[in-house]
Order: structure tokens, then sequence, then C-alpha cells
């Protein structure tokens, strides 16, 4: 496994569309995540993406994993990007 | 100071009898805007309890109807201290009082009948005042104790029901209480801490000092703090939801920029925009499980939270009027108490896209939320407040 400086980051949507469409689970996947990769990545939180006023996207909550964006995002959804992502 | 208009900050904080659930000591006050006027009581019921409640209760409400009905304070307190029963077992009055009647220019009545004396406190010291005394005609152990004086900007006037001043009485250290001299001291400690506390911060204090003095912190009766602050008013704006006119979103970002006070903003879209609009960055906290989105960031601002679940908690904790809890709604609530006039500018845009489906609901829930907050704010907990639908 390449241990690349930079950390990747998941960034999860908690404006209020995205909060009441699952994201408030979303808020402890930090301790989900396993704890072997933990050091590898950076979450963070928005407060709106803008995603939730796009036609386009009708899925929230949304997630991004290094800009890759998740939509109807939850635990196993972001873990599976996670693992993907890392193990390339 | 001419032309400067000048806010009555008076608020009270109070601990029940450990052992009680009800408090013995009664808070209340009474705001009268059309003439600039706040009139206050403390009244303090015999014993504890739910007996002591009611004493306290009705003294308290008396005076306020006697004082809205037109009578002179003087006159009203005289007819309470006239008429209040005596306890047959214990042959003293069923409640002490004080009453606060104040002005916008400062102008300050005192009635005190029983209760410690107030504290004046001005730049840091103590300024004392003789009495007119007034003795009961029926009652010689009632007296009442009468001051009128004016008030300069930042004063504070302290009350405090027997709890305070007699915590920690019996103890080792405190064989007589605390007593006033040792809230003077307390004080002028914390006035040369914080300047500026507000009246609701300063008589938590004091509660919570008074609490300390006693064994194993259990109140040995109720114990109440009211806090009297002269001074500029305190101003905050509240911002939620994007304005109805996207065109016109620089326009109120500016009026957000420029104001003079403390800021908050309520709603991820909205503080996007403003981010946008004046050229900030937002940065957000660690999600941390919790029944609200976090709070964010932005510089110049006191505090950026999510909109909607936010305002709707908030609303929840301000009808409890409980203790405040630390999580993004309690802060706003802090914020609101800790204010004396504020400005909520509502934005009503209806979204480009109509496929989110919680949007119109959302707008709703927003205009009537606010409309709730305001209800709340200026009558129970006696704020000057502004909606500016946008
Ligand atoms: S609330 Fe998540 S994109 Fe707007």
């Amino acid at each position: 496994m390449e241990n690349s400086a930079k950390k990747i980051e998941i960034e999860i949507c908690l404006g209020t569309t995205c909060f009441v469409m699952g994201a408030s689970k979303l808020q402890e996947l930090e301790t989900l995540i396993p704890p072997k990769y933990r050091s590898l990545v950076e979450v963070k939180a928005n407060t709106c993406m803008d995603l939730c006023k796009n036609a386009t996207y009708m899925k929230a909550p949304f997630v991004k994993i290094d800009g890759e964006l998740i939509t109807e995002a939850n635990v196993e959804k972001v873990l599976n990007v996670l693992e993907r992502k890392i193990n390339g | 100071m001419v032309d400067e208009s000048f806010f009555i900050d008076i608020d009270c904080v109070q601990e029940k009898k450990h052992g009680q659930n009800t408090f013995g000591d009664c808070f209340m006050s009474k705001r009268y805007p059309d003439e600039g006027r706040v009139i206050a009581v403390l009244s303090d019921g015999l014993g504890s309890g739910i007996k002591a409640n009611i004493l306290a209760n009705m003294t308290a409400t008396m005076i306020l109807r006697f004082i809205a009905a037109g009578h002179d304070l003087t006159k009203a307190t005289e007819i309470i201290m006239e008429t209040l029963p005596i306890c047959q077992v214990r042959k003293i009055s069923y409640s002490t009082f004080s009453v606060i009647d104040c002005d916008d220019s400062g102008l300050v009545k005192i009635v005190e009948e029983g209760n410690p004396d107030f504290v004046h406190m001005r730049n840091g010291e103590v300024v004392e005042h003789e009495p007119e005394i007034r003795t009961s005609k029926k009652f010689t152990n009632r007296r009442m104790h009468l001051y009128k004086f004016k008030l300069e900007p930042e004063d504070r006037l302290i009350f405090c029901s027997d709890g305070v001043t007699q915590s920690g009485l019996g103890t080792e250290q405190y064989h007589l209480g605390w007593r006033r001299e040792g809230l003077i001291d307390f004080l002028r400690d914390e006035l040369k801490t914080d300047k500026t506390v507000s009246s609701r911060h300063l008589a938590r204090l004091i509660v919570k000092e008074a609490q300390l003095k006693e064994p194993g912190r259990l109140a040995k009766d109720d114990i109440s703090a009211a806090v009297l602050y002269f001074r500029k008013p305190r101003k905050l704006l509240v911002f939620t939801g994007p304005p109805y006119h996207a065109e016109r979103d620089e326009e109120y970002a500016a009026i957000f920029n420029d104001f003079p006070g403390k800021k908050a903003i309520c709603g991820g879209t909205t503080a996007n925009l403003l981010a946008r609009c004046l050229n900030k960055t937002i940065t957000t906290e660690r999600p941390r499980p919790g029944a609200l989105p976090a709070c964010s960031h932005m510089e110049g601002v006191d505090l950026v939270t999510e909109g909607i679940l936010t305002l709707t908690k908030t609303l929840e904790y301000l009808n409890e009027g409980g203790r405040i809890p630390d999580d993004p709604a309690g802060k706003l609530m802090e914020l609101l108490l800790d204010s004396d006039c504020i400005d909520f500018m509502v934005g009503t845009r209806l979204n480009e896209a109509h496929y989110d489906p919680l949007l119109p609901v959302q707008l709703e829930i927003r205009k009537n939320v606010v409309k709730q907050l305001e209800k709340i704010l200026s009558e129970r907990y006696i704020k000057k407040v502004h909606l500016q639908f946008i």
C-alpha cells in the first residue's frame, strides 16, 4: 500500500437537506473507518454542496471523496469507495 | 451621552433549595416599551417548596398588578406590606420583596422589605444609598426601605434573596454566611475580570458561587440573584435563508457585513452565499455524532449554524427555559439571550430548481419558526426583536 503524504479527503454535506436525508448518520463516520485506514483519511463537513438545488442530482445525502461524488451516501457506500481509493 | 439610547438589561437566575422541586423565590418583570420603563419584583416566600412558591408568586404578581393599574410604587408596596399575613407558627411575614422601577433615562426607584439590601456597583466600586424608611402601621417589625436615584451608564444593581447572603452559614469558613460583604468582594473581582458581563451571566455566577459555599453544594435555602445593568444595547443580526431576489444578494451581504453588533448565520446555503459575496471562507468543524449538524466558522461572524433544524431546536430550548445545552442550538440561544436588540433578516427565496420536495416546506417552517422566536424573545425574554423578510 502506497502511503502518500496527502490524506484522502472525505467531505460530508451536513446541510439541512442532506442531514434530514441521512447525513446525520454519517457524522460518526470517522469512528467507523477501519483503524488501519484512519491515519490516511481526513473527514470534513460541508455546509451545503449546493447539489440539493440541482435537478441532475436528486439524491441526497452527498459525500465527496477526493472530489468523487457519492449520491445517496451511507456508511457502507462511503467505506467501499474509500477501500477502492486506498487499495487502487 | 445625549441622544444615546440606553438599555436596561435585567435578568434573574435561581436555584432551588436542595430536595425541593419548586422555587420558593419568585422573580417577575415587566417591560413597558412605550414608557421605556421596566418593573421587576424579587420576592422570597417563607420557607421553601410549593407553599413558599405560592406566597412569593402571589406577592410579586400583586405588586406588578397594582403598578400596572396605575398605582404609585410606594403606595402599591405599602398596601402589600400592610396586608401580607403573618405565619401563625413562626410569627414572621409570609414573604419579603424587592421592587425595582427603572426607566431608560436611568431614573430608578427601589422598595425593599425584608430582603438583603441591594448592591449598587459603579466603575467596579460600591455606591451606598441612605434609604427613606417607612414602618408599617400594623406590624412594627415590617419596614420598607425606599430609594430613588439616578443610574449612570454602565451602572449595575444586584438584588438577591437571603439564600445568597446566608449561603455557607454555620460552616467552618463562613460562620455567618457569605454575607453582603462577601458578595460585594465577589462582584468587585468579577467586574474587574469582565467589565461588560451580561446580567444573566453575572446572576448565574453569583448563584453558582453561593452554592459553592454550601456543604456538598447543596443549597439549604432557595438562592436567587437578579441583576440590572444599565448599558448601551447589544445588537445581534441573524441572517437566515437566501434573499428572494438573487440579484440583491450583494446588497444584503453588505448590510450584514456592516452591521454594528454581533452576527449569526443560520443556514448552509445562506452561509455559502454570504461567503461568496464577502469573499470569505467557511471552515467547518469535524463532524461528530449529534442531533444537529455541527457549527462552522467564518471570519467576522460570531456563529454559523445549519438553518431550520437548529432554529427549531433553539425555539424548543427557549420554550423550556432551562440550562443551555452544549450544541449549536444552545450556542444560538446563548447569543440571543446575551443580546438586547435582535434583528432577523429572513430570506424568502423559493428555489431555482423545484425538484427538492423539502424546499417549499423549509421556507414555511423558517418563516414560522422565526415568528415564534420573535414572540418568545420579546414576550418572555423581554428583548427588542425586529423581523425583516427579504
Ligand atoms: S444540503 Fe447537501 S447539498 Fe445542499
